[in-house]
């Protein structure tokens, strides 16, 4: 390539990339501050000032869209733009609550640290994707440093062990991916969404591919019938980790499946609306039955990602790919907020991360911690989908896509009663906290650190200001 | 403003319960009776006001994805919700004193629920925006859920996920309707809603009136749908029931009215035979389950079933006069039922037991006891001069008009109602007393008899002078009745084939 080819080819594309120029500068520099003697201190500091470098980076994108970028194999739009920004509150609410909750492993927190960033470069990068070979350097920079992540704690057997059945299972999804896209390749003769959008994919090769590799995302996000590896690899994760993945994965996974959704034929709705009933139906009543906190959480985010997955559908079935990604996001962004909270507040209260929380262990933690049960039952009830809440407008947006564009009544009358069972163990969350008396089991719990108070507070204010004024939010993507 | 401080204020109570230190109770108390009195008197000022349209609110709150509909911050008053607004102003101070005497532990969370709860229900009044009042109808929920659930009886848990999950189921099937609507009219205004969705027939319009009607049905409850309320009212504290009672249960007949009635005329004049079944059989069945019981509490639950079912009657007879009759009806039921849980209360929390054979002879020791007991009953009953004589007899009224059949059914239903309440009223206050125990009970005591006095003022006033209540909701019933008949004469055209390029309607 001749200097001015590469300068042609970079040629405006930095408004499009700076966010991930920005994370990769900080991943250099957090690397650096780990060799540098005395520059310890420097490492937190470093690494909120990425995030925040970042998050200006995507506010600045989502004003004015620089759209394809680096000939074409990156698209800064806005939606990329907006899922950015879920992605790296997502990193937030997962690093702050994460403060604190390592012991044994707390040398190696600069480690677990760039881990991190590095993940979420990986889903900055599959969000716009251009083409299938930059989606799958995205899925990779996503899911080899969370394989390492989730076994992070080496001195644990389940950690380690999700780790391993994170990999083993991952590897496969790769694998999946990689088979689809060289098929696509075969039959429709290209790799780039844009070629590929014109010249069409429904020779039966690449139809073939294009269900491989959208089983690899599905995979990704954790939906039915590949989301057996989310209970037990979510549990056994440490739970800041838990908490990126919950939310930032099954982000970044919808991302590109919208981006990608138009190759899909129209034909597809109907079978995919089926795996998202199912998806919610077996989440829901997985979570109905866990006693353990972590796997309740793990079980219902699988029963929102066939929510989520709804979405998808009624974007296949009304070709509106605005109402559906913008709902989607929405969607995800209560989530991030609110699962991530939860998530968060039991990484908080596990007691120096050894014990599990239970429904019987935070019994009566409404008199013990008012503040705590309170943020957690906010938390709850948006999860749930009642109003006042992100998740509310949330569910209110992905369900009016799905009943005025893509006129499927009776899919989200089954999907939102489905979603009374879910209702069932979040309020059995609250029951437990407000309504029980204290057991012993309590006295597992940790006491809270303030920090982690104050990312509660935080997350339970987002909470809201998604469930009462959406506008702002709204206008930011429009 | 004024429609925006009755749902605002009793939130910056609830805030400012919430910075009180946690053992000050007497502030926590001082500070909720406080708000709840501000937002009575406010209520009254719009009772008082002579032009309820001045008194609208209409803000932008934002834009629904993919569309170009603005959902608006909208509030108001008309004729239906005026009587309900002021229902729910006026008994709130009485709920919150009636606390003083059995809610003693966790005060605080209490008043903040309290506070939440009276927002909720004030803004499913006055939301004139259908996402609104989906936002306040769901919020509501959640503070009975936790009243019963921390302050309730002994199977408080059981009572309190039953009632939650089960107005949930009605309400998110409310919501697929709500959006399908929203985008059919173009408009989340509930007024210009109903415009576009009156000149609809039966077939456009059948499934989103029978999901409006379902989640409605669940919550005031209509008959098969009643299973949850016998448990929430026995196990919610006394005060819980009587805001269940006096206000909540009102949502779903004023929901009836305001959307399946008054959006889908055509649709509830096809469903109205079925309704007014559903509604006789209703206080028939209620009025048996209410004879069948000992706890005391538990009767005035399943009377409770059996007086509603009389609103439910006298709305789906959709005649002018039922429409009245079952408004101020209503109102009856918040006054008679809140009154009798709140006497069912006072002498639980001297005697401990709710078991009618516990009790006996009450009068002699508690004289002044057995008089409000015994105006809340005859109120109930229906005696000519007390306040349900009126409702009752409107409705019988209406649905005789309409389908003569269910309004006989239904006078059998007000003998029963005589029979359960007085045979009540002898095991409890008449008689020897029985039980030592009972000898020593202590008449009640001045807040106990302030708190009453409101209620049986109201009582005697509507029984009296009902066309005092019943004026200010005419010209919204008169609406309402045009809209049915134009419906009625849509329906008829529709059958005749022969007479074509008639009226449009």
């Amino acid at each position: 390539m001749t200097p001015e080819a590469l300068e042609a080819l970079l040629h405006g594309s930095f408004a499009g990339i700076g966010a991930m120029v920005a994370v990769t500068l900080g991943i250099l520099l957090l690397l650096l501050a780990e060799i540098l003697p005395g520059a310890a201190k420097l490492k937190p500091v470093l690494f909120v000032a990425t995030l925040v470098v970042a998050f200006l980076g995507e506010l600045q994108l989502l004003g004015e869209p620089a759209g394809p970028v680096l000939g074409g194999s990156y698209i800064a739009n806005q939606a990329a733009a907006a899922w950015g920004l879920v992605f790296l509150s997502a990193t937030a609410v997962a690093w702050v609550f994460g403060r604190g909750y390592y012991t044994l492993e707390k040398p190696f927190q600069g480690e677990h640290d760039v881990l991190m960033l590095s993940s979420l470069l990986g889903m900055m990068l599959m969000s716009g994707a251009g083409d299938l070979i930059t989606f799958f350097i995205g899925l990779e920079l996503l899911s080899v440093p969370l394989y390492a992540l989730c076994g992070f704690r080496r001195a644990r057997n389940d950690s380690v062990e999700a780790g391993l059945k994170y990999f083993l299972l991952g590897a496969f999804g790769s694998a999946l991916f990689l088979y689809g896209a060289a098929l696509v390749y075969a039959g429709a003769g290209s790799v780039s969404l844009t070629t590929l959008s014109q010249v069409g994919a429904s020779d039966s090769l690449s139809l073939i591919g294009l269900a491989l590799i959208a089983s690899a995302l599905l995979f990704k996000a954790g939906v039915f019938p590949f989301h057996f590896w989310i209970p037990d690899v979510y549990q056994g994760a440490p739970t800041p980790v838990t908490t990126f993945m919950a939310t930032g994965t099954k982000a970044a996974a919808f991302a590109f499946l919208l981006n990608m959704a138009f190759l899909l034929p129209p034909a597809a709705a109907s079978s995919l609306a089926w795996i998202a009933l199912l998806t919610i139906a077996i989440g829901n009543l997985g979570a109905l039955v866990s006693r353990d906190l972590k796997r309740m959480l793990a079980l219902s985010g699988v029963a929102h990602a066939g929510i989520l997955l709804l979405a998808v559908v009624s974007y296949l079935k009304s070709g509106d790919v605005e109402l559906a990604e913008e709902s989607a996001i929405y969607y995800m962004a209560a989530y991030v907020f609110s699962a991530g909270g939860a998530f968060g507040l039991l990484a908080l209260l596990e007691s120096k991360g050894d014990e599990a929380t239970t429904l019987d262990s935070i019994k009566g933690l409404g008199s013990r911690r008012p503040g705590i049960a309170a943020a957690m039952t906010v938390f709850m009830l948006s999860l749930g989908g009642i109003p006042a809440t992100g998740g509310f407008l949330g569910k209110y947006f992905v369900f009016s896509s799905l009943v005025v564009k893509a006129d499927m009544v009776g899919v989200a009358l089954i999907a939102i009663l489905l979603s009374v069972i879910a209702l069932g163990y979040y309020l059995r969350v609250i029951i437990a906290m407000w309504m029980e008396a204290e057991t012993e089991d309590a006295a597992q719990l940790s006491e809270p650190k303030r920090l982690g108070g104050a990312a509660a507070a935080v997350c339970v204010a987002m909470v809201l200001w998604l469930g009462v004024l959406p506008d702002f939010f709204l206008g930011l993507m429009r | 403003m004024l429609l925006d401080l009755l749902i605002f204020l009793p939130l910056v109570g609830a805030l400012a319960v919430g910075f009180t230190p946690r053992g000050a109770v007497s502030l926590q108390r001082g500070i909720a009776l406080l708000t709840t009195l501000v937002v009575a008197v406010l209520s009254l000022v719009v009772w008082g006001s002579h032009d309820l349209a001045s008194l609208a609110v209409d803000k932008a709150w934002f834009t629904l994805p993919g569309s170009q509909i603005d959902v608006g911050y909208r509030l108001g008053v008309d004729g239906i919700s005026l009587l309900m607004v002021v229902l729910t102003g006026v008994l709130m101070p009485i709920v919150i004193l009636s606390t003083f005497g059995h809610i003693t532990e966790r005060v605080k969370e209490f008043m903040i629920w309290v506070l939440v709860m009276q927002m909720g229900m004030m803004g499913v009044f006055l939301a004139t925006d259908l996402v609104l009042f989906y936002f306040f109808w769901e919020i509501g929920l959640v503070p009975l859920y936790f009243m019963v659930g921390i302050w309730g009886g002994k199977r408080r848990l059981y009572a309190t996920l039953k009632f939650f999950l089960y107005t949930f189921a009605g309400s998110v099937v409310m919501l697929i309707a709500a959006i399908a609507l929203v985008y059919k009219a173009q408009s989340t205004d509930i007024a210009a809603i109903t415009d576009s969705m009156a000149a609809l027939g039966v077939s456009d319009t059948i499934w989103l009136f029978a999901a409006f009607t379902l989640a409605f049905a669940i919550k005031v409850p209509v008959l098969p749908f009643h299973t949850w309320l016998p448990d929430a009212h026995t196990e919610a504290p006394t005060s819980g029931s009587v805001i269940l009672a006096g206000v909540l249960l009102k949502m779903g007949t004023y929901g009836f009215l305001r959307f399946s009635i008054a959006m889908f005329p055509a649709a509830a004049v096809a469903a109205s035979p079925y309704m007014m079944a559903l509604g006789a059989i209703g206080i028939v069945y209620g009025a048996f389950l209410a004879m069948a019981q000992t706890d005391i509490k538990r009767l005035v639950a399943c009377s409770s079933v059996s007086h509603l079912g009389y609103v439910v009657l006298g709305l789906f007879a959709l005649t002018r006069v039922g429409l009245a009759g079952s408004l101020i009806q209503m109102v009856n039921h918040g006054l008679s039922t809140g009154l009798l849980f709140l006497l069912v209360g006072m002498i639980y929390e001297r005697r401990h037991t709710r078991q009618l054979d516990q009790y006996g002879g009450i009068a002699s020791v508690m004289p002044i006891y057995a008089i409000f007991w015994t105006i809340a009953v005859l109120s109930s009953v229906g005696l000519p001069g007390l306040n349900g004589f009126v409702g009752e007899y409107l409705i019988l009224l209406g649905a005789f008009e309409a389908i003569p059949f269910w309004a006989v059914v239904s006078v059998t239903g007000v003998i029963f109602g005589a029979i359960y309440l007085l045979m009540a009223t002898r095991k409890l206050l008449y008689g020897p007393v029985v039980h030592e125990a009972n000898r020593k009970l202590t008449d009640l005591n001045l807040r106990e008899i302030g708190l009453m006095v409101p209620v049986v003022v109201l009582i005697v006033w509507i029984g009296v002078k009902p066309s005092y209540f019943l004026d200010r909701t005419e010209a919204s019933v008169a609406t309402i009745v045009e809209r049915l008949d134009q419906a009625r004469d849509g329906m008829q055209t529709a059958q005749l084939p022969a007479v074509k390029g008639g009226e449009s309607r």
